[in-house]
């Protein structure tokens, strides 16, 4: 091999490598931008994966990484170690943040599953019980105020934090916020219907007011479950709605019927 | 006897590349195909796990991180040993006392690699989808059955779960990731083949370009350090500039991770991305040519 042809290579070689690192900061930016690639691992998931987990997450296999934690996450969920499931979670979240179902799952773990585990268990003295179950209920409102600051649009979190208000703080003031923020993201009639829901217990006359309002649109557009006919009956006496303008439906005997509102998590635990 | 004789033919490549192919083929690199579709097929049947998401998003992980095993290496070790086996075989004496220029014989190498590697994803792209496809429609009739048995089965909440189902499920994009993976293996390969022009066996081949493909998927990082000035030392900043000018950026092509997530792709990000791919094989190809041009075998 001639030197003339070494010299030529290195220098095409070199020529390259100035005017490529400009372009891929460009591609790089604009594929981040487009959500197609994450942001860089930052050292806290390097010292909690692993090395060789690292390499592989590096090394385009982050999603498999995530899949194989979330495995020990569910192991570890099945065996009651909440704080390892808990640590877990952080880290897959942090492998994909941009994943619904990952923060969606933590939060569930902590506000539902870790929160019930502590207030039943009766090794726990009474007092400590319901701190932990607080703490619990708080780390699961945490995961999904952290998952909405990846994932502003997404109905599903937003949904699932009105559950958490609306199941386990026992703030309907807080959950007909954040399922109103879902009906927003998502258009599902359903999230209307639970804001309205929400709205409707609340003692302020303006939010109930507002409840009306959607309930009427509800019904409007051919929602006929007993609670919405009950609720807007109520509300109609309430306000003393003149007849003309009244609902023709009679008080439903089963006002609690509404199947789209049972999909929730039935989670009411007693004296909560 | 006198003929008309071109200094670049793709006919000539294209035989080139079609006897490539089939050494590779007769190599039994394609036996992947088989374990490839034994892993895929028990991972979607197999693994039970709580969420209908989970459940196909662990498919689909596995499946490309089969489908990226299968391209890095094949790239790395096939095109490794494609030079050798040629001088060993005399085969390369052969073809280049014929009237092949030496930049034909390279690119009809290349392309015969990146014919075997781009046929054996199509093919693992197609039992994948598959495969995905019957698990989806079977993880969605378990769901609404189990929706339905606790008496919660509504239109909305049918909608909901084809959704979420849909989302993680069979999409066009994942085309689009099957097609990155494909234009990282084709950037491997054609660093291989560079490498393997000076290379002075096939295993310094090997190591040097797995070392390449290792730095290469941290170079995003070298170059964070380089452009956003995270380094004070003078001996840290010139290696991650020598990490950053020298070793190709693969890290760019992981848009898997986010397809597998149901993200969309738009065209002009894989326009851009294809774009990066064709300049860094071309670039190595010059290089390689340069190379090899002269070089007394």
């Amino acid at each position: 091999m001639k030197l003339k042809r070494i010299v030529q290579a290195a220098l095409v070689l070199l020529f390259l490598g100035v005017a490529k690192v400009p372009l891929e900061e460009r591609v790089t930016e604009r594929l981040r931008a487009e959500n197609l690639l994450s942001p860089p691992l930052t050292l806290e998931v390097r010292e909690n994966v692993g090395q060789m987990s690292f390499a592989a997450a590096l090394g385009g296999l982050r999603s498999l990484v995530a899949s194989i934690v979330y495995l020990e996450a569910y192991t570890a969920f099945e065996n009651s170690e909440w704080a390892k499931v808990d640590s877990l979670f952080q880290l897959i979240t942090r492998l994909q943040p941009r994943m619904v179902s990952y923060w969606e799952q933590a939060a569930a773990h902590m506000a539902y599953d870790a929160a019930a585990y502590y207030l039943k268990s009766e090794e726990i003295e009474p007092a400590v019980r319901g701190r932990l179950f607080q703490e619990h209920v708080d780390r699961g409102i945490a995961f999904l105020e952290e998952g909405l600051t990846y994932l502003p649009d997404s109905a599903r979190l937003w949904a699932r934090l009105g559950d958490v208000y609306k199941y386990r703080v026992k703030s309907p003031k807080k959950a007909a916020e954040a399922y109103w923020k879902a009906f927003e993201c998502g258009r599902q009639p359903f999230l209307q219907r639970a804001t309205a829901y929400e709205l409707s217990v609340l003692p302020d006359e303006e939010d109930q007011r507002r409840a009306y309002e959607l309930l009427k649109i509800r019904y409007g557009e051919g929602d006929r479950y007993p609670t919405v006919i009950a609720k807007i009956k109520q509300f109609e006496e309430k306000f003393g709605v003149p007849l003309a303008v009244r609902i023709p439906e009679a008080m439903p005997q089963r006002s609690d019927a509404d199947p789209g509102m049972n999909a929730g998590p039935n989670v009411d635990v007693e004296g909560r | 006897m006198k003929g008309s004789y071109a200094r670049f033919s793709l006919r000539r490549i294209l035989a080139l590349a079609s006897a490539t192919l089939t050494q590779l083929i007769r190599m039994r690199i394609l036996v992947f195909l088989l374990i490839f579709s034994a892993i895929v097929v028990g991972v979607g049947f197999v693994f039970p796990l709580p969420t209908p998401e989970q459940q196909l998003k662990l498919l689909k992980d596995v499946s490309f991180g089969a489908l990226q095993f299968f391209s890095v290496a094949m790239a790395v070790v096939a095109t490794a040993l494609l030079l050798p086996r040629d001088l060993e075989d005399r085969t390369l004496y052969t073809i280049l006392a014929k009237p092949v220029p030496r930049h034909e014989y390279l690119l009809g190498k290349l392309l015969g690699l990146l014919a075997l590697i781009g046929g054996g994803l199509i093919v693992m792209d197609l039992i994948l989808c598959g495969v995905l496809y019957v698990r989806q429609e079977m993880v969605f009739q378990e769901f609404i059955a189990a929706l339905r048995s606790e008496g919660l089965e509504t239109p909305e909440s049918t909608a909901e779960v084809r959704l979420m189902v849909d989302q993680q499920g069979l999409s066009w994009t994942l085309h689009a990731g099957v097609f990155a993976v494909f234009l990282k293996a084709a950037v491997i390969s054609s660093l291989a083949l560079m490498i393997s022009t000076f290379a002075s066996s096939t295993l310094f081949t090997v190591v040097c370009t797995f070392c390449a493909v290792i730095i290469g998927h941290g170079q995003q990082l070298a170059r964070e350090f380089f452009f956003h000035r995270h380094l004070d030392g003078i001996w840290e900043k010139a290696a991650s500039t020598v990490f950053a000018i020298l070793a190709p950026d693969l890290q760019m092509f992981d848009i898997v991770d986010n397809v597998i997530n149901g993200e969309a792709v738009p065209s002009g990000a894989m326009l851009s991305m294809t774009g990066m791919g064709a300049m860094y094989v071309v670039g190595y190809l010059i290089v390689a040519h340069l190379l090899f041009v002269e070089k007394e075998l």
